[in-house]
Parts: structure tokens; C-alpha cells; sequence
């Protein structure tokens, strides 16, 4: 029974092939992609002035991205680390959907990164001559150390399963994906040796992984608060953006956590009780982020400094109030309704909410990025019309759109490579339940 | 001629009349006024000012083409071309090759001329001074003594009865060198005194610099002249141009900020390092 409930366990759990749904997907996401990747030619060949940035919103949608990317990478600390160390044994399931998140999220932070460069071809100018001193280059250093731990937490825990993939590579199809799993994992024994090794290291990545994460967000939300501007001069900042990228992060999952379940009928494994614990999370995440806006965006409105009063009721009532009130309301408000009751935190309604924080957390990081530039603290005298707004132009959005794609489509591929839930841990986990 | 012929003729004469009085009415008077500069006995120069009374106020008046001449104005005469600032300001320094015109007379006049502009017609403008130098000497117990001579023929003659002011030389404006601001000469010429600014921050070496001048004096125009003493208070000046800073270049960084940054980051890498050595071990014992 027990070694049927095992072979079950990995027939449930392996790769499988594209259906048509997927091969749909994928080519959606290809052309995306295929668009963006046309849309950077384009800004390559004519430059930044293909864009709307110009000398006031030099950062626009690039670095709003770059933003969001960041964020939503946090995930990979809170469900593979803080959930780990705190002995939640029913988030297995979720750690390899977090941390592939993580890692594609990053990868395309990084690339979004040189896209915003006018020049990408001097980007080593960074590494010979970057300041210590600048923000910028501890983010270099931060989003370098944050991939690899990512990776690396990735791949510990894979290595179970590689043994597994080998064994049943008949049903795994293609020639160079059982090659990949042998140069992957083909060491894997699952000796005792091998797992108390791999165990520990998983260890040590998950409590290294914490202070890496931490320092991310808080880098990034330094280049902008170490700048003298407009809704930027805060000092609660770093705990600002931590809390924002967790909640965007534990959305993401949540979204995966439902369209992996429905692709692949992983039903008995991501369960109601599943969607329940991270709506807790997630409805936990966003009352924390509402009490940082709140922070935010109340003290300064209370002094209402005339230098900030034209950038806040920009948002409040001005010309962004309808994206700040449309983020506040789907990054926030509405998943805290939906997710407080028991019966939002079932697949489909939490599904929604995380959707729904994902969607606003990416206007969220718009909102922090380009109000503040339009609002400097010197006015704008003899400058063209087209200085004092910013617009996306159909390069900005195809890149932007394209990078989103990008990330998805790692993880998509990431899916039809190697099983989206730990096969081996699931199957100790359930022994273990079975024999205690 | 009509009635009606007349009375249109006169309209129109009328009408002409009025719109010739009115575009004449348009320009303003230029009003130009020269100041003569002799600073430390050898450095000599005409500061011209252009102003005109428009809507009631003196307003000052850019971009007008001056013609500085000395003696008469002739082109021979011509020292040289100046356009006024935005204050309505022209300098020009005296050249050289007005050398000989300068030596004629004890007494010499500069003019200045300027163009007709749409809004201007050309204006005139001189001063006559007497030539005259100012010599600035210190004495024991930190006495301050300014000699002021004008040539009468071919002789200096000391002047009596003039305010001279003495004082020290500071970024923006004069000091002066005790209570008084300006003190006169006596029948040698010589209006002397004390300096009274103990513990004044110098230079590096403590100089500081004494001046003794004459201002827009309607005979001999503005002298002046210049003496460095070793009467203040050395100052030693900090500069964080160069240092390790958190705003300073490349590679100067603060050490405590290197030694942060560098331990973090030997830390954090010592530790992937060690994983990935980890991951070699699996390698082995999966071999083994």
C-alpha cells in the first residue's frame, strides 16, 4: 500500500509535456517576449529617446519593474526560509514554487536593470568604477549575492528528486532532459551522508538567505530614500518596501499555488488547507503593509510641507489619484476583505485576492518611482511640454510586458523540467506522518 | 479745396503729427557717467555706467556700445570698445598706447560716446580728474599710515583735507581698522591710523591685507592701494576635498564603510563558497 501510495506520489509529481493549454500559454508568452526583445532592438538602434523618460521622469516603468521584480523575489526567504526554520511542515509544497519565483524574478530585476541604461555596453563601467560609497552599486553587490543564494536553495533541495527523475526518465520524455538531470544530480544516492550534507546546507542557505533578502529590499529602497525628494525622504523606507515585497511575493505564490493545482491536478497535494494558511499570511502581510502606507502617506499629508503638498495631492485627488486609490484598494483593501473570511481563503477567491495584490503592487511600484520625479523640489522653468508628464511609450510597455513574460516563462519551462512540488520530501514527509 | 478736403488733409497731418510725436516719445534719454580706477598705482581703468529713467525709475541699461576716448574724441584718441552688463556696467582697462595722450597734462579727461540704438539715440559722457596716487605704509605699534599726492605740473604735491578710508581687505566688502572709517590728510598728505582689529582671522600665515582708498572723489576719481601685514590670526583651513567621505570619488571611501561593506560581503560569499565546496563533497561520496 505504502509503496503504492509512493509510486502514486511520483507518477502525481513528474514533469509533464506541454498540453494544449500550455503549448498556448507558452506561445503567448513567446511572443510577448519576442515583442519586447524588438521593442529593446528599437531602443538599442535610437536610443533612450524612444522612451518618455526624459530629463525630470528618467526613471519610468524600467525601474518600477525593477522595483516590482525585487519585491515579489522576496518570497523565496519567506516561504523556503522563515517557514522552514519555524518548523511549518505543511508549506513543502510551496517551497519550489517560491523559490522559482525568486529566482526568475531576480534574473529579470538584473536584466531590466541594463535595459534602463542608455548605454548597456559600458555596464562594466559599474565594476571598474563604481563608489563604494553609492547605493547603487550595494544593490549590484546584493542582487549578485541574492541570486546565487536563490539558486543555490533551489538546487539543494532538487537533489532528491534528480535520483527520482533518472529512475523514471521513460516518463519524463526528451533525450536532453535525462542528460540534465545526470549532469544535475547524477551523484544523488541518497545516502545518509549525502542527506545529512544536504540538509545542512539547506540550513545554513535558509537562515543566510533572511539578512541577503532583508538587505535586497532594503538597498533598493535606499536608492531612493538616500534622495533628497518628494514622498522619497523617509526614514521607514527599508521596512516600507520589506513589508510590500512580502505580501507581493506570498501573492505571487498564492496565484501559482491555484494555476499549478488546476494545470497539473495537484489537488492532493495543494490542498484547501494550503490556500487557507497563506490567505492567513497574505491577509497578515497586507494589514502590515496598509499600517506602512498609512505611516507613509499620513505624516507627511498631516505637516503637508508646501514642497510635498503638490506631490501628495497628486496622489490623493490629483493626476494619479486614480491608479494610487486603484493600488491601495487591489494591492490592500480588497484582498484584506476577501482573505479575513474563512470562505476567501478557499482556491478560487484566494486566487483572486493574490491576483488581485500582484496587479496592485506592480501600480504600487509605478507610484513610488515617477510621481515623486514629476514633483522636484525646484520648479520646472523653460522645459518642453513633454518634460512635465510621462507616458509609457509602446517600446516602454512592450519591454516592460516582455520582462513580465520573461520571468513567467522560466518558470513555466522551469515546470516542465523538474517537479514544481519536492517529490522526495513529500514522500519522507507522508513516512514519517505514516509512522508516527 | 473743399470743406471737406481741408478738414480731411488736417485729419491726416494731424494724424501724422501725432504718431512722429509719439514714436519720438518712445526713446528714452540715456544718461552715461564715467568712473576713473587707479588701483595700487599701476593698474588703471574706466568703469562707465549707463542708466535711463523709464516708467519714473532709474532702470540700468545692458548691451550699449560704449567708445571710451581720452582728451578729445577723436579716433586717434580712441582707448577702446565696451558693452555695458546687466547692470548697466562697462570696464575697460587703459591701454599702453594711450601712453603719450596720458603724459600731455597734469590734468586729463575721458569720454565716453554711445551708439544710437532703436531705443536710444547716442549719448555722451565724461569725468576729468587730476592725476594722483595713494601710497598705503604701516609704522611701529601697528600705525597705519596713506599718503595721498596729486602732480601739479611735473611735481608731487602732498593734498591736505581729503577722507581717505583705511582698512582691511575682506571677501566682500572693507573692515575698517578700528572705530573710524575714513580719516584726513594732514598738510603732508598723510592721514595715518591704528589698527585696532586684534585676533582677526588671517591666512594660513596670518596676513591680512590694509587698503587705503580714496572713493568717487570728483578731483582725483577712486585710488587705491594695497599692503599685506602679518597682523592676524593664522588660520589653518580643513578641507574634506580628497578625504574618505561618503560624497568623495572613487576608491576614497570611508574606511569604517569598507570595513563594513567588505567583512559583509566576505562573510556572505566565504559561506556560498563553502556550500558550493558542499556540493563537490555530494559529488564524491555519490562516487565513492
Amino acid at each position: 500500500m505504502e509503496s503504492l501510495a509512493k509510486e502514486q506520489i511520483i507518477k502525481d509529481l513528474l514533469p509533464q509535456k506541454f498540453g494544449k493549454a500550455g503549448k498556448i500559454w507558452v506561445g503567448i508568452l513567446l511572443a510577448f517576449c519576442t515583442l519586447g526583445l524588438v521593442a529593446y532592438i528599437l531602443q538599442l538602434k535610437n536610443g533612450l529617446v524612444v522612451t518618455a523618460m526624459r530629463d525630470y521622469v528618467s526613471w519610468g516603468i524600467y525601474i518600477s519593474n525593477f522595483v516590482f521584480f525585487v519585491a515579489i523575489s522576496l518570497v523565496g526567504s519567506l516561504i523556503t526560509a522563515v517557514l522552514r526554520l519555524t518548523q511549518a511542515k505543511w508549506s513543502t509544497p510551496l517551497t519550489r514554487i517560491a523559490e522559482i519565483i525568486a529566482v526568475s524574478a531576480i534574473t529579470f530585476a538584473s536584466i531590466i536593470i541594463v535595459v534602463d541604461m542608455g548605454r548597456p555596453d559600458r555596464f562594466y563601467n559599474l565594476f571598474l568604477h563604481g563608489r563604494l560609497q553609492s547605493p547603487i552599486v550595494w544593490d549590484v553587490i546584493v542582487i549578485t549575492t541574492y541570486f546565487f543564494v536563490s539558486i543555490l536553495l533551489l538546487y539543494f533541495p532538487l537533489l532528491p528528486d534528480m535520483a527520482i527523475l533518472m529512475k523514471y526518465k521513460d516518463q519524463t520524455g526528451m533525450l536532453w532532459l535525462n542528460k540534465l538531470y545526470a549532469y544535475l544530480g547524477k551523484f544523488w544516492k541518497n545516502t545518509a551522508a549525502q542527506i545529512h550534507i544536504s540538509e545542512k546546507a539547506i540550513n545554513i542557505l535558509s537562515i543566510t538567505i533572511i539578512p541577503v533578502a532583508f538587505a535586497i529590499h532594503t538597498v533598493t529602497s535606499w536608492l531612493f530614500a538616500t534622495t533628497y525628494r518628494p514622498g522619497w525622504d523617509s526614514t521607514n523606507f527599508g521596512a516600507y518596501f520589506i513589508s510590500g515585497a512580502f505580501l507581493v511575493g506570498a501573492g505571487a505564490v498564492v496565484v501559482a499555488m491555484f494555476v499549478f493545482r488546476k494545470a497539473y491536478h495537484l489537488e492532493n497535494y495543494i490542498k484547501e488547507e494550503h490556500f487557507d494558511k497563506m490567505g492567513k499570511v497574505l491577509v497578515l502581510l497586507a494589514l502590515l503593509y496598509l499600517y506602512f502606507n498609512v505611516n507613509e502617506f499620513l505624516v507627511p499629508a498631516f505637516k503637508m510641507k508646501k514642497s510635498e503638498e503638490e506631490h501628495l495631492m497628486g496622489l490623493f485627488t490629483g493626476e494619479f489619484a486614480a491608479v494610487f486609490w486603484f493600488a491601495i484598494s487591489t494591492a490592500m483593501l480588497i484582498p484584506i476583505f476577501i482573505l479575513i473570511q474563512k470562505k476567501g481563503r478557499r482556491p478560487l477567491p484566494a486566487f483572486i485576492a493574490g491576483l488581485l495584490v500582484v496587479i496592485g503592487s506592480w501600480f504600487k511600484r509605478y507610484l513610488i518611482v515617477t510621481p515623486t520625479l514629476l514633483h522636484p523640489f525646484l520648479p520646472m522653468h523653460d522645459v518642453p511640454e513633454s518634460y512635465k508628464h510621462y507616458f509609457p511609450t509602446w517600446q516602454e510597455w512592450a519591454i516592460a510586458m516582455g520582462s513580465l513574460a520573461g520571468a513567467l516563462l522560466i518558470i513555466t519551462f522551469f515546470a516542465r523540467i523538474f517537479p514544481i512540488i519536492p517529490i522526495q520530501e513529500t514522500i519522507t514527509e507522508i513516512e514519517e506522518h505514516e509512522q508516527a | 479745396m473743399n470743406k471737406h478736403s481741408k478738414i480731411f488733409f488736417t485729419a491726416i497731418l494731424l494724424q501724422f503729427l501725432a504718431i512722429t510725436a509719439f514714436s519720438q516719445a518712445e526713446k528714452n534719454d540715456l544718461s552715461l557717467s564715467i568712473s576713473y580706477f587707479n588701483s595700487n598705482n599701476h593698474t588703471q581703468y574706466l568703469v562707465a555706467h549707463a542708466k535711463s529713467k523709464i516708467d519714473g525709475k532709474f532702470q540700468m541699461i545692458p548691451n550699449i556700445n560704449l567708445s571710451y576716448y581720452i582728451g578729445t574724441e577723436d579716433a586717434a584718441n580712441l582707448l577702446g570698445k565696451a558693452v555695458t552688463n546687466d547692470k548697466g556696467d562697462a570696464l575697460l582697462f587703459i591701454p599702453p598706447a594711450a601712453k603719450d595722450e596720458w603724459k600731455k597734462s597734469a590734468k586729463v579727461s575721458f569720454i565716453i560716446v554711445s551708439e544710437k540704438t532703436k531705443d536710444f539715440d547716442a549719448a555722451k559722457g565724461n569725468v576729468d580728474i587730476t592725476k594722483a596716487k595713494i601710497q598705503i605704509d604701516t609704522l611701529a605699534d601697528k600705525k597705519i599710515t596713506a599718503t595721498l599726492m596729486e602732480l601739479k605740473d611735473t611735481t608731487w604735491t602732498a593734498v591736505k583735507a581729503v577722507d581717505v578710508k583705511i582698512a582691511i581687505k575682506r571677501m566682500d566688502a572693507d573692515l575698517n581698522v578700528a572705530e573710524t572709517q575714513t580719516y584726513p590728510t594732514d598738510s603732508l598728505g598723510v592721514a595715518s591710523a591704528d589698527f585696532k582689529r586684534d585676533s582677526l582671522p588671517g591666512d594660513s600665515k596670518g596676513n591680512l591685507t590694509l587698503i587705503a582708498k580714496i572713493e568717487d572723489n570728483d578731483v582725483y576719481g577712486n585710488l587705491s592701494s594695497e599692503k599685506v601685514v602679518p597682523w592676524g590670526k593664522p588660520i589653518k583651513y580643513y578641507t574634506q576635498f580628497d578625504k574618505r567621505t561618503l560624497f568623495a570619488r572613487r576608491g576614497k571611501s570611508p574606511l569604517w564603510l569598507e570595513l563594513l561593506a567588505y567583512s559583509i560581503v566576505v562573510a556572505v560569499w566565504g559561506i556560498l563558497i563553502y556550500l558550493v565546496g558542499q556540493i563537490k563533497k555530494l559529488k564524491q561520496l555519490g562516487i565513492s
